[in-house]
């Protein structure tokens, strides 16, 4: 049984008014704990009406979210434990920082699944060393922070709930290259360390390529494809028709074999088409050399 | 969406209200409000609710619409009406029960102040669907402009500003305690049960993160505002220049015609 | 060329309290000739934003001078000349607009500088058809995508009609789509106006839309000349915390592991062209 199963999930917006407009049609996906996804589409496809669906915080207009095969609707009223198993950081998270230290913003979630102190302290520090959090960081308040520590910190909020599937919306949005690498790679470790399934919503194809194992491509509020990276990105005539384009050096790539040299499919990131180019490159390059 | 929400009460249509100058709006609903409580005899009144009659339907905004805004008051007007039912005694005894007495002069006050209230929210009504709520800022600014010559003009463009950018970010900052409550919701904030203290209680992580990013905008906003050249109002010109047209004289001059009519009918009759 | 702009040895520090400065930028020199597109990279914290306030005044450098066309946008009698030639467009679109109404806020500008009604309105019209958003007009601000409030940023800031253009992150907030709307109508006011811009950002693709392109790291130039050139400094680049286009990181790569490979590869094209080229040597 997959950890969330997304069973013909609809929803309309203010339904009944002539402002009615249905964000998400016929929704069927699952995912598993471990895996790494993608989740890629324009802004109006309905990935952050889908997204906040996972958690409970928009009920469907129709058709169910399962976790562990439970309907997370069967009880309206534990609604609240399920936010604790399925995380969700929403874009630009520094935004939710309040409280006086950076350690009590990271301990709300905890303290709110009303964890014992000790419990609530071991993750709080777990987490912020995890993210790259210093003591030094944790006794400070929030707003003191640099940008890019804020997005740490908020971040560790969630995850210091310890949840079964972590879910980012744009968690890079506005950062620089380090920036964007670091969190990248705290995501990864999170997974590393829990086993949680852990989901990412991007813009980024390149970043996507690097971290993600699976892809979601959202379109219209419908799911336009859902597979492993190389199923996804191996069309991109499919994916350039929807207004996304796949990373750049799968585009050298295509334009190889348009040239009509054998090079192989399924090169999405820089250090992938270097491995694939060098032998092929120096098989004589002894020569120039 | 709370985004789709809009603030003030404008309906788009194209009718001559909608042309009209906002000043002239502003200025006419005032007489109006005025002479509806001048109106004083049977006659006077129904001439008043007449003209009100005829505005709503010159304003082309559906009437369902503007009875909507009568649903919301109808138990001030009951009970505004029931007071002066009950405490006015005048004219001919109608009943008596216990303490109580109804006289004919007391329904008669009862259903004009009933009237009264009802014509009142009408008109305010028609001025705020015709009128865009930056229109009504402007048309306010102008209004009290001649305040500048006792040395209040930077006190009413201010003002006028702070309206105009309340306006401005009213909906982006409901849109941002929305993110903000769902944020603080996904990890687990309790926001719907428990008493009054622990509900202002759980409040705070949402309003103190609004309170930062109001603070962070308003930075922002004023940075921007100063590389555009703003330095306080002064020597700013407008674009839009408001001008009394022929819409606004005509108008003005039905309403005067009106306002006499109802002087007249209630010294004559 | 005439110069637009000239950064002559200036030095600036954010005051925390009295002992804490924080140095941000030390006898630093920049020209910005009129006409021309550079985009000023650098990572968060390596003074590129200060930098672009202290372009039109809104910071004042602790020394050296800055000068706009020659007048220096210190001196106070210059103060609200320096920010009518040289406009700029921030990185929130929704902390930049004023008013309620889209042609308002493109008045805003004109309206401040007191030209006459007529005036204000051609200069609305024409600067909301130059980002091509006139028929958004009567719209209101907070219902538009994020690309389009930038737009109207932008056309806030040619209303009144500057000589230069300066963008901090214009596009730091936007989806790709919102991106690309912007980009697209900065390069054509640049090419078709010929309204000077300085783009700062941390995007490299951004980047290589421009004529010239400056690198800064640590509030220094590390280096500064057309795209190619910049770029084929890979090593350096990489140091300033930034990213090299893809095509140009593989050809970095490749080369770096002995391959053949010509300098300056930026696009796709000239990445396919020089790899083909490479291989059928093979």
């Amino acid at each position: 049984m997959s950890l969330v199963t997304v069973k013909d999930l609809s929803y309309v917006y203010s339904p009944g008014t002539p402002y009615a407009k249905t964000a998400i049609h016929d929704v069927n996906l699952s995912f598993d704990k471990g895996e790494i996804i993608g989740v890629i589409g324009h802004t109006g496809s309905g990935k952050s009406t889908l997204i906040q669906h996972l958690n409970g915080l928009i009920r469907p207009t129709s058709g169910q979210v399962l976790l562990d095969g439970r309907d997370i609707w069967a009880e309206p009223k534990k609604i609240r434990q399920v936010r604790f198993r399925v995380g969700l950081v929403f874009q630009y998270p520094e935004y939710q920082l309040f409280a006086e230290t950076a350690y009590k913003d990271i301990a709300f979630g905890p303290v709110n699944m009303g964890l014992p102190e000790d419990e609530v302290d071991r993750r709080v520090r777990r987490t912020a060393q995890m993210v790259g959090v210093t003591d030094e960081m944790l006794e400070k308040s929030p707003f003191d922070l640099s940008g890019g520590e804020k997005r740490r910190v908020a971040i560790a909020g969630v995850m210091a709930m310890e949840p079964e599937a972590l879910i980012l919306d744009e968690p890079t949005a506005g950062l620089d290259p380090a920036g964007r690498d670091m969190i990248l790679s705290r995501v990864r470790e999170y997974r590393e360390q829990t086993g949680a399934a852990v989901l990412i919503v991007s813009h980024s194809m390149e970043d996507m390529a690097r971290i993600a194992e699976k892809i979601l491509v959202m379109n219209e509020g419908r799911v336009f494809r859902f597979g492993s990276v190389e199923e996804v990105y191996s069309q991109p005539e499919e994916l350039a028709a929807i207004g996304l384009n796949v990373p750049q050096v799968t585009r050298i790539f295509m334009g190889l074999r348009q040239n009509g040299l054998p090079v192989p499919g399924g090169v999405y990131t820089v250090e992938r088409a270097k491995e694939v180019l060098l032998p092929l490159l120096s098989k004589g390059g002894g020569a120039h050399a | 969406m709370l985004k789709d929400l809009t603030i003030g009460q404008f309906f788009p249509a194209k009718s001559p209200l909608h042309r009209m100058d906002p000043r002239a709006k502003l200025l006419l609903l005032i007489v109006y409000i005025v002479f509806i409580f001048i109106a004083g005899n049977p006659f006077s009144l129904g001439l008043m609710t007449l003209s009100v009659a005829a505005v709503l339907l010159l304003s082309r905004v559906p009437l369902k619409i503007y009875l909507k805004n009568i649903k919301s008051i109808w138990v001030i007007v009951l009970l505004t009406a029931l007071l002066n039912a009950l405490y006015v005694d005048e004219g001919a005894l109608l009943c008596k029960f216990w303490m109580i007495q109804i006289t004919a002069g007391g329904v008669q006050r009862a259903v004009f102040m009933a009237v009264r209230i009802v014509l009142l929210i009408l008109t305010s009504a028609v001025l705020t669907y015709t009128t865009t709520p930056t229109a009504l800022t402007d048309a306010i600014e102008r209004l009290l402009s001649p305040l500048r010559f006792v040395g209040l003009g930077t006190a009413v463009h201010t003002m006028a500003m702070m309206m105009t950018i309340a306006l401005r970010f009213i909906p982006t900052l409901i849109e941002e305690t929305e993110k903000i409550m769902n944020a603080q919701k996904a990890r687990g904030a309790d926001m719907e049960s428990g008493g009054l203290m622990k509900r202002v209680k759980a409040l705070l992580p949402v309003l103190i993160p609004l309170l930062v990013s109001s603070f962070r905008r308003a930075y922002d906003l004023a940075e921007a505002m100063e590389c555009r050249c703003y330095n306080g109002g002064k020597g700013r010109q407008r674009m839009t220049q408001l001008r009394f047209g022929r819409v606004d004289l005509v108008c003005a001059l039905l309403s005067i015609a009106v306002c006499t009519g109802a002087v007249v009918l209630n010294i004559f009759l | 060329m005439e110069n637009i702009i000239e950064v002559k040895n200036i030095s600036f520090a954010y005051c925390e309290d009295e002992q804490n400065k924080t140095s941000i930028l030390q006898d630093f020199s920049l020209n910005i000739e009129k006409g021309s597109f550079t985009a000023i990279l650098g990572h968060n914290g390596s003074g590129k934003s200060t930098l672009a306030k202290l372009l039109n005044g809104l910071n004042k450098p602790d020394s050296g001078q800055v000068l706009i066309e020659g007048a220096d946008s210190a001196d106070p009698a210059h103060e609200l000349e320096a920010r009518r030639k040289v406009g700029m467009v921030f990185q929130n679109p929704d902390n930049q607009l004023v008013a309620t109404i889209v042609e308002e806020d493109v008045a805003f500008g004109p309206e401040n500088l007191g030209f006459p009604p007529a005036e204000i309105r051609r200069r609305v019209d024409e600067a909301l058809k130059a980002v091509r958003m006139y028929e958004y007009r009567t719209h209101a601000p907070h219902k538009l995508s994020g690309g389009q409030k930038q737009r109207i940023a932008i056309a806030g800031i040619i209303a009144m009609e500057p000589a230069c253009i300066v963008l901090d992150e214009p596009t730091a907030m936007l989806d790709p789509r919102g991106r690309a709307e912007v980009m697209e109508t900065v390069r054509r006011l640049n090419r078709e106006k010929g309204v000077t811009i300085v783009l700062i950002t941390h995007y490299m693709d951004e980047a290589a839309a421009a004529d010239r392109v400056v690198v800064m790291d640590t509030g220094k130039i590390v280096l500064d000349g057309p795209p190619k050139e910049v770029f084929s400094q890979a090593e350096t680049v990489k140091r300033a915390g930034l990213d090299l286009p893809q095509p140009t990181e593989l050809a970095y790569e490749l080369k770096k592991a002995g391959i053949d490979l010509p300098d300056g590869i930026i696009s796709t094209e000239e990445c396919v062209a020089a790899l083909t080229g490479a291989l059928r040597e093979e």
